[in-house]
């Protein structure tokens, strides 16, 4: 079977700054989930945002092969119509723009790249509902505007809620963990949990252990200076939360 | 060229005041460039955009001439309200001649140059010379005439001067005379400076000043504006600061005197992360006018402005705010606030306000805010029920009004103690509520 | 569940914005229509003025009414104040009249109207005729100077609510028109108003009469065709106490290298306890990406509440147009009156727009909301300039007002001018603006869930405006929001 995601020597640095990865290797399967760990600055946020094209970072080396395909040839608009999705850390405002009327004009771009006839009003509202009940969140996020006036839990609840509509091939979380209390922790890695699938391979970059309590990856990566240095099965992750990165990372 | 009805009685002060003076060649140039092009625009008039919430009738009816002889000895306990108390350098002028009794510039550290124009004429033509740009309104060059003297303030490179620098202008008579000084500061690159520039009063004068800014380089200057002309008199001066990279100019206005005043400030940011912050207060009564009009011209990038001013209008006071942020293409990265307040607390009082912004720019944060109203009602019932009568809680709470841009001015030392009783005077005093 | 709404306006869905903006191909309303007009000779002078009114077989009073204004505007100077670039217009090159020649007899029904006309305006895409009608809506449609039709007239006329062209409000109902023109725009009350007021041709008059609410829209389109001539149309619109009205104007031109001047009045009257919305989607022909040709958009639109507790309330999508000039104000008269203005204006190419209003606090207690969303791009310069005044006697009066505009490239110009004068203590008056770039992250926000550069643009866009699409009628705010992303073609790179 094609791999989800093939990164092969990746070297990225901010436009016209420093560099913040320096050779990343990462094969991501269908079905898999990858936690990517690491201290702050490691470059794990640069990663998810250059996997998305981001503008503001420049790639020097290296290459990303998405199902077999140049990820880093594609404006990122197209990335993200061919199943590429970024769960943001910080979710932008949109003041005006009604979440549900955005999430619709999201789908029915992407529907129309896969030459999928697009939703009508009533069928898009049927997939609305489904997906509300599968994540078991509310439907008053839908009626306000793009993450204007959300909480912290609630645009994080928001990113997921669109994931799962956009039902994506390679989801990529940077750091949604970040700022969430316990309870909206739990909702929001139960909407993960729901959201695992055969065809969907999930990153998840994050800071802290506690997130992998709850959504079990089968991968786990420590990056440090712009590296992976270690990679191991969900236990590592437990054994991290122990010794720490500091070891790990003198070795880079 | 054409010769106004207004201009005429200028140019005929203009040639007593030069007869038989001995004017170096370039001053003399100077002077017949400035009268020439005053001679040419004459008054302002309501028709211009910029003026056309100023009334100048009152000098226009009657002209105020400049005094072709000194005034009489003054007594020094005149000039204690607007000292700055401690140690100063300190410059006074009367009636726009420089007077030695009540000066006391001190000694001055290497690489500071604090002196009367007409010495540094004398004495440093190269720096006097300076003193001179070509750009200004039609009343900078009618000072550019009839200026008789002025201060000038210079500060080699990386010069601190850790006392603050008074230039005081006293109008005294009742003659109706006007006084044209001029004040001169240049900061060299990494220099800092602090500066009380005063115009205060007791005559029926006209004050026509010139003050012109250049900061290099990192280099940073306070300077606080305090004009408390006396009741019948009239004040125009025009400001004009050019600053260079990473310059900080902190400026505070505050303006309570003249029953005619307009202070015009042209700020130049055209040094990259240059930073001009502007607070201010226009308090006025009885029949006072008094125009605040700045522009801050962002010509390059990562410059910042930030403008705080607020007024009190009593009696039937109009007081006028003319605010233009500018930015020009190329200057991305601006971040340029402001906020003008106003509290009209009394049927006659009147407000314009402007706030404008003009922007050619787009990597830019813009905003400005304006607001006329009157006292919370709220509030005063609030001080009501705690046992204060109106009167008090009238005057509390434009008090803290007032006060409040001072606290977000953050001057520190005896400069912010000076404000702070210029504040609590005009509170108490005949311009107050109390 | 089902409470979950798509959209804040159903009308204006997701469908309508993605399908314009797939289908945007430029002005899409350049198209010229071929029909034999009546026209005047070119220039400007007291025989033309004559001949205007003796084509409309005007009655004296009114010969005389445009003869004073045509005095008055001989003498004025046209204003200078306004950040505009104006190239000098020519006032004796354009022709001040162009009826097309088969309405002369004016048409009787809509049977008789020339069928290239009625095809004109079905690609405009507003029926005229009664069965096509839109749903709710009576429509005054002025092709150059004249009105051709009008439609729902009789039903209109059940409620006593007169729906005419300007010309036959005259001939009809001489005591109102006399009584109310120019009442609220004097004739010398500005150069262009004068101008107007000496040779208007025709124009659209409504009167709502007490206590009556109009249970449709009303809606005028008006549109240039022939060339070298201007527009010069006159509305007025009066509200009898208690009456309720809503009315919308559109505007559409040919594609032409020349520049054509369009310089309307409108005059809105609203009685005591009387409401009136006035909207406008002007959509004139901008000029091509070089700034060549284009409608110049000189345009005077003032309301007074005129009795207590009257509201006027303007909104306006400003896409069209070379250079516009325009400032619907509010003359709060009554006790309790209030006044609002809505406004979207977008320049791009080398389009330039000084628009704002004026909020004329006269009468206790009023009050007024002005929100503003200026959009630059291209070289566009974009001005909001407004006035509020509160005089002596206003007091309680109340002033909001929130300008935003937002910056698309870098050659483009956004200038915030308000005037703000207070003399009244009682009075209280907020302003606000705010001047930004359009933001990277929104736009990679929206491109990383699927969205291209341009509808991303077109979405944060019509965000932007929202506050004020959403003063629009439904009808409107399907064609503004189509409007502002076929206006921002080619503004992202």
């Amino acid at each position: 079977m094609v791999n989800i995601l093939e990164v092969r020597g990746l070297r990225a640095r901010i436009t016209g700054g420093r560099e913040v990865l320096k050779g990343i290797d990462l094969t991501v399967a269908p079905g898999e989930v990858h936690a990517i760990m690491g201290p702050n600055g490691a470059g794990k946020s640069t990663l998810s945002s250059v996997l998305a094209g981001k503008p503001g970072y420049e790639v020097t080396a290296g290459s990303v092969l998405y199902k077999d395909v140049d990820l880093l040839s594609m404006p990122p608009d197209e990335r993200a119509r061919e199943g590429v999705f970024l769960a943001f850390q910080y979710p932008v405002e949109i003041p005006g723009v009604n979440n549900t009327y955005f999430l619709r004009a999201a789908l029915n771009a992407g529907r129309r790249q896969r030459g999928q006839p697009e939703l009508d009003a009533q069928q898009f509202l049927k997939a609305v509902k489904e997906k509300l009940k599968l994540l078991d969140i509310g439907d008053d996020l839908l009626r306000r505007a793009v993450n204007v006036g959300f909480s912290g839990g609630e645009k994080k609840r928001n990113e997921i809620f669109q994931m799962a509509m956009l039902e994506p091939n390679l989801a990529l979380l940077d750091e949604t963990d970040s700022g969430l209390d316990i309870d909206a922790l739990r909702t929001v890695s139960d909407g993960v949990n729901r959201l695992r699938d055969p065809g969907r391979a999930i990153v998840m970059v994050t800071h802290y252990q506690r997130l992998l309590d709850y959504v079990v990856p089968d991968h786990v990566h420590v990056l440090a200076d712009g590296r992976i240095v270690a990679s191991g099965d969900k236990y590592f992750a437990a054994e991290l939360e122990r010794t720490g990165y500091a070891h790990l990372c003198d070795a880079a | 060229m054409l010769i106004t009805d207004d201009s005429a009685p200028f140019q005929e002060a203009y040639r007593q005041l030069l007869a038989g003076t001995d004017q170096p060649d370039w001053l003399r140039s100077q002077r017949q460039a400035g009268m020439e092009r005053f001679t040419d625009l004459g008054f302002p008039t309501r028709r211009q955009e910029a003026w056309r919430f100023t009334d100048l009738e009152q000098l226009t009816a009657q002209p105020r001439l400049p005094s072709l002889d000194g005034a009489p000895p003054l007594p020094a306990d005149l000039l204690e309200p607007w000292r700055l108390a401690g140690k100063t350098h300190r410059l006074v002028l009367v009636n726009g001649r420089f007077d030695p009794a009540l000066s006391a510039i001190g000694t001055l550290p290497d690489g500071v140059w604090l002196a009367p124009l007409a010495e540094t004429v004398l004495r440093r033509p190269d720096v006097a010379a300076m003193a001179f740009g070509a750009d200004g309104n039609a009343f900078a060059f009618l000072n550019a005439a009839l200026f008789t003297d002025g201060a000038v303030l210079v500060l080699a490179p990386g010069t601190v001067l850790e006392l603050p620098v008074e230039v005081i202008h006293y109008s005294a008579g009742d003659t109706q005379v006007s006084a044209h000084p001029r004040l001169r500061v240049m900061l060299g690159d990494g220099a800092r400076a602090t500066l009380v520039e005063t115009a205060a009063g007791d005559g029926n004068g006209w004050t026509n000043a010139v003050i012109d800014v250049t900061l290099g380089a990192d280099a940073a200057l306070t300077h606080v504006h305090v004009q408390g002309e006396g009741a019948d008199a009239a004040h125009t001066s025009l400001l004009t600061a050019e600053l260079g990279r990473r310059a900080r100019y902190r400026t505070f206005a505050f303006i309570t005197g003249a029953s005619l005043s307009r202070r015009d400030m042209q700020v130049t940011l055209s040094g990259p992360g240059a930073v001009f912050t502007l607070h201010g207060a226009y308090l006025l009564d009885g029949g006072q006018e008094a125009t605040l009009a700045v522009r801050a011209d962002h010509k390059v990038c990562d410059c910042r402005t930030e403008e705080v001013v607020k007024g009190v209008l009593q009696g039937a006071a109009h007081g006028v705010f003319l605010g233009t942020v500018a930015v020009r293409p190329g200057a991305d990265g601006t971040d340029a606030r402001q906020l003008n307040r106003n509290l009209l607390l009394s049927p006659s009082a009147r407000v314009d306000t402007k706030p404008e912004l003009e922007i050619f720019a787009d990597d830019v944060k813009c905003s400005h805010g304006a607001t006329v109203g009157s006292l919370d009602e709220a509030a005063l019932f609030y001080l009501q029920a705690r046992g204060i009568d109106p009167v008090t809680a009238r005057s509390m709470l434009v008090a803290a009004f007032a006060a409040e841009v001072i606290d977000a001015a953050g001057l520190e030392g005896e400069v912010e103690v000076l404000l702070r009783r210029h504040l609590a005077r005009w509170l108490g005093g005949e311009g107050g509520l109390g | 569940m089902s409470d979950v709404t798509i959209a804040e306006r159903p009308a204006a869905g997701p469908d309508d914005i993605l399908d314009s903006i797939v289908q945007a191909e430029g002005y899409k309303y350049g198209f010229f229509t071929e029909i034999e007009a009546e026209e005047a000779p070119p220039g400007l002078n007291e025989d033309i003025v004559r001949f205007i009114s003796a084509k409309k077989g005007e009655p004296a009073w009114l010969l005389e009414w445009r003869l004073r204004a045509f005095r008055r505007w001989q003498t004025m100077d046209p204003p200078d104040w306004a950040k505009l670039n104006i190239a000098p217009i020519d006032y004796q090159a354009a022709s001040y009249y162009s009826a097309p020649k088969s309405l002369k007899d004016a048409p009787k029904s809509l049977d008789e109207v020339d069928p290239e006309l009625l095809k004109t305006y079905e690609k405009l895409g507003i029926p005229l005729g009664e069965r096509a009608a839109l749903a709710g809506v009576a429509v005054d449609a002025v092709f150059d100077s004249v009105s051709v039709a009008t439609t729902y007239k009789d039903k209109l006329g059940e409620l006593g609510i007169i729906f005419c062209s300007f010309g036959e409000a005259v001939r009809e109902h001489p005591d109102l028109v006399r009584r109310y023109l120019g009442s609220v725009v004097p004739v010398a009350d500005n150069f262009f108003a004068a101008l107007n007021s000496a040779v208007f041709s025709d124009g659209s008059f409504v009167y709502v009469p007490p206590g009556v609410r109009c249970p449709m829209e009303l809606s005028t389109y008006f549109r240039i065709n022939a060339a070298k001539t201007g527009q010069f149309e006159r509305t007025l619109l009066i509200a009898d106490k208690g009456a309720y009205v809503s009315y919308l104007e559109g505007c559409t031109a040919p594609q032409r290298d020349e520049n054509q001047l369009h310089a309307a009045v409108v005059e809105l009257i609203a009685l005591e306890d009387a409401e009136i919305k006035y909207a406008t989607v002007q959509n004139w022909y901008p000029g091509d990406a070089e700034g060549r040709g284009g409608i110049y958009n000189f345009v005077t639109k003032r309301g007074a509440c005129r009795g207590h507790r009257a509201k006027i309330s303007w909104a306006q999508v400003e896409t069209g147009s070379a250079i516009t000039w325009k400032y619907p104000s509010c003359l709060l008269e009554g006790d309790h009156s209030v006044g609002a203005f809505y406004s979207v204006a977008i320049t791009n190419n080398r389009q330039q727009a000084d628009t704002g209003t004026k909020m004329i606090h006269i009468g206790r207690n009023t009050s007024s909301t002005v929100i503003s969303k200026g959009i630059s791009a291209g070289r566009g310069q974009n001005t909001y300039r407004g006035q509020v005044k509160v005089l002596s006697a206003a007091d309680g009066a109340r002033n909001y007002t929130q300008c935003d505009s937002l910056l698309i490239g870098k050659s483009c110009g956004a200038h915030t001018v308000p005037y703000i004068d207070v003399r009244h203590p009682g009075a209280k008056v907020e302003h606000e603006a705010t001047t930004s770039k359009i933001s990277d992250e929104q736009m990679f926000y929206c491109q990383q869930r699927g969205l291209t550069a341009e509808d991303a643009l077109s979405l944060i866009v019509n965000g932007f405006c929202k506050e004020v699409l959403n003063e629009l009628p439904m009808e409107f705010a399907v064609e503004a929001q189509k409007l502002l992303a076929v206006s921002l073609e080619g503004s992202v790179g």
